[in-house]
């Protein structure tokens, strides 16, 4: 995978006058992303764009240098991902086109100039891309399907600039960086900004599945393709038939994403869906996989036993790194600065240790399960919505709520009394055709994160509401699905792309140069899955049903029956004990809380307070608060504004004026 | 300090919150969350030196200001009458 940026200026300047005004700032971007690609960071001047690449070489190592120009239209790109399905668009497009390498990144190329972007169509692929068409002199800007992949841009005075990250925009000097007040308090309550806002004022994301036309001075984007859970159920599909199926696409999905030029390892969480992702993968690698896992010093996280379990099972080369609370805390500040986000959970900062020591092990490429729980239905939140919708058919019912207590025998309320466990998720009872239904228990309590918020910083988003933006940007279309499928769609569009994806996928692997593979996000997959009739999914309250039927044939009883474990790691006594970084002590002080302006002084001193003396554990909504508080703070500390890209980083940027 | 500004207090101090009036259900305007219903029996049994009872963890008694009051108000009666 790779880091791409560039942007558009006027046309008709002289080579000289492009080199001195837009070579430094090209070269800057393509620096700041060196994360992204440190096997070389190259740059193109064009007439009218400048396009930079940071390559991390995965496919055609010799071959496959960026940006890349098609010698007789003068198209060119520069293109981060993988485009899995290359030799078989290849050898359809070789009729049409000489091949002069053997990447994937000369097959867009290719596929573009036989059919234009509609070739995204083709892709079976993660990607981000933009590729520039002198004859149409047009900057075009794609992103895959579900967002795998990063790419902002940002309007400027010369025209548009793009980057996989924000910090490539800023490094350009396209924009001084500010946090946007609205994208942060959609961040604090839905967990990430609503797309196409950011953390950053200014600086927009292009939505999942998009492309963007950026021609004669004027920005068009629209989505290629939309998740569908619309369509009829496939009711004449009986489980043996459905079974079938999934296993073929579940295993051409890991197929294809075994393909490289570099060994693939892959990532052992000791739940079902890597369990089951390492034992197809170790299948068809013949038994040369690596696995690699994150073990929790504290026991209440920890799934060593599994992992171990799967790991002797498959006869993979283990690798395991153990963490505590103490580590994850002084992981924070990096894992901020690559996330370029506000984070609710510390979660990101042991898939950054992890994918250290991936690199550590010489190695680039991993598969992960990640996926899976969307497309199967696997959170506790579509079982919650079910017993939700099933009780508010009978608001006065006793024991339809009663249910909620099978759901949830971990939160300590339900061993209390389910009366005030109900009262709880009663929220939203009386509209269960309202769009947010599914979501507005979590909402509300990530809702009151909210409070911490400085007067003023408030004030400046007075006129924001988190969930009310994040319904109005539901197509139309949804509002008339199923429940479980609005649920579904809303968890894709908040909590996968803009988040699990984002700040605790690819800037967590891309921060170590490391480039995750997803199986489960094979769109293939993904359409296969919206067309089962819910019953296979999510039967009665056995989550991921099929799925589980299928990975019967692979993975040992004991993983399948394994309560699920909801991915969590410490935090709260990671930032307030005695053994609290540095960084929290200075950045999370009163007068560091003021200066920065985002939350009240005197209420997160409280917090802090509360969470220090307090005897037992945390509660998930104070320690959610404290993570939002110290992010933050991190956020602006680090990128407000962000270090200068080192010189000698800068001059190692090849630059070629063409 | 009276039974109601005290157990206000301990809400304010506990749950962050600034604005509330004493019939909002704590649960249902995520005043509280569930591990706070424990904080806040917890605190009524030190601070009143009352005792609940599992049978007495029901919103009735403990989700809002008003119910918390008066359940607080009941108990010390029954303690004192003991």
């Amino acid at each position: 995978m790779c880091g791409i940026a560039g942007f558009t200026f006027s046309y008709g300047l002289p080579a000289e006058e492009r080199r001195t005004r837009f070579g430094i700032r090209v070269r800057r971007m393509a620096a700041s992303l060196r994360h992204r690609g440190p096997d070389a960071q190259r740059a193109l001047l064009l007439d009218g764009v400048a396009l930079g690449h940071a390559r991390l070489s995965i496919l055609d190592l010799a071959g496959g240098a960026q940006p890349m120009r098609d010698p007789s239209t003068g198209v060119a790109i520069v293109f981060n991902g993988e485009i899995f399905n290359y030799l078989e668009l290849r050898e359809r497009l070789a009729s049409r086109h000489a091949f002069r390498t053997r990447s994937d990144t000369e097959v867009i190329l290719a596929s573009y100039l036989d059919r234009g972007i509609d070739c995204v169509l083709d892709f079976i692929g993660q990607f981000a891309f933009a590729i520039y068409d002198p004859r149409l002199k047009t900057l075009w800007l794609a992103r895959d399907r579900v967002g795998i992949l990063p790419l902002h841009y940002t309007e400027t005075a010369e025209g548009l600039a793009f980057a996989s990250e924000a910090k490539a925009l800023f490094a350009g000097g396209w924009r001084t960086p500010a946090l946007d007040a609205r994208g942060v308090k959609q961040t604090l309550q839905l967990w990430s900004p609503v797309v196409p806002r950011t953390a950053f004022e200014g600086i927009s994301q292009l939505a999942p599945g998009s492309v963007a036309r950026w021609s004669n001075g004027r920005l068009q984007t629209w989505r290629y393709w939309d998740l569908d859970l619309g369509v009829e159920p496939r009711s004449q599909l009986d489980a043996a038939g459905a079974e079938e199926e999934l296993g073929a696409l579940l295993e051409d999905a890991v197929r294809l994403r075994l393909r490289a030029d570099v060994p693939v390892a892959a990532y052992l969480s000791g739940g079902l869906d890597s369990s089951l992702v390492c034992s197809i993968a170790q299948s068809q690698l013949g038994g040369t996989l690596t696995t690699f896992s994150v073990a929790f010093d504290d026991p209440a996280f920890d799934e060593r036993t599994f992992q171990d379990e799967m790991a002797l099972r498959l006869a993979t080369r283990h690798r395991a790194v153990p963490l505590g609370g103490r580590e994850i805390g002084e992981l924070l500040p990096a894992v901020v600065r690559h996330a370029e986000q506000v984070l609710l959970r510390s979660a990101p900062a042991p898939l950054f240790r992890l994918s250290g020591l991936v690199r550590a092990c010489d190695t680039k490429v991993v598969l992960t399960g990640e996926g899976s729980d969307e497309i199967f239905l696997g959170y506790d939140l579509y079982r919650e919505t079910r017993v939700r919708q099933f009780w508010a058919r009978r608001p006065g019912s006793k024991w339809r709520p009663a249910l909620l207590r099978r759901l949830y025998p971990y939160l300590p309320m339900s061993q209390q009394g389910h009366e005030l466990l109900q009262q709880f998720f009663a929220i939203g009872l009386d509209d269960p055709q309202g769009p947010g239904f599914s979501h507005l228990p979590r909402w509300a309590a990530s809702g009151r994160t909210l409070r911490f918020l400085s007067r003023g910083f408030a004030e400046s988003a007075a006129e924001e509401d988190p969930v009310a933006s994040v319904l109005a940007s539901l197509p139309a279309r949804v509002r008339g699905w199923k429940p479980l499928a609005r649920a579904q769609y809303l968890e894709m569009q908040t909590l996968l792309s803009g988040y699990l994806l984002g700040a605790q996928g690819d800037r967590m692997l891309m921060g170590n140069s490391v480039e995750g593979r997803f199986p489960f996000l094979d769109h293939r997959l993904i359409e296969f899955a919206a067309a089962l009739p819910d019953g296979l999914k999510l039967r009665g309250l056995t989550e991921k049903w099929i799925l589980r039927r299928y990975a019967a044939r692979w993975v040992p009883k004991g993983i399948l029956a394994r309560r699920k474990y909801p991915y969590r790691a410490p935090i709260s006594s990671a930032l307030t004990g005695p053994d609290a970084p540095a960084w929290a002590r200075e950045l999370l002080s009163r007068e560091a809380i003021r200066k920065a302006g985002v939350f009240s002084e005197e209420k997160v001193e409280k917090l802090m307070a509360k969470l220090s003396t307090r005897s037992g554990a945390a509660s998930e909504v104070d320690s959610q608060a404290l993570t939002a508080v110290a992010t933050t703070q991190l956020l602006v500390d680090q990128l407000l504004p962000p270090p200068p890209v080192p010189q000698r980083e800068v001059d190692a940027v090849d630059l070629e004026t063409a | 300090m009276t039974v109601r500004a005290r157990i206000r207090e301990f809400i304010v101090e506990s749950f962050f919150v600034d604005d509330f009036s004493d019939d909002d259900s704590f649960l249902r305007n995520s005043i509280v969350d569930s591990l706070g219903m424990l904080e806040l029996v917890a605190f009524l049994e030190k601070e009143f030196r009352i005792k609940v009872s599992d049978a007495e963890l029901v919103p009735e008694n403990l989700d809002s200001l008003a119910k918390v009051c008066a359940f607080v108000e009941r108990k010390k009666i029954v303690g004192t009458a003991a």
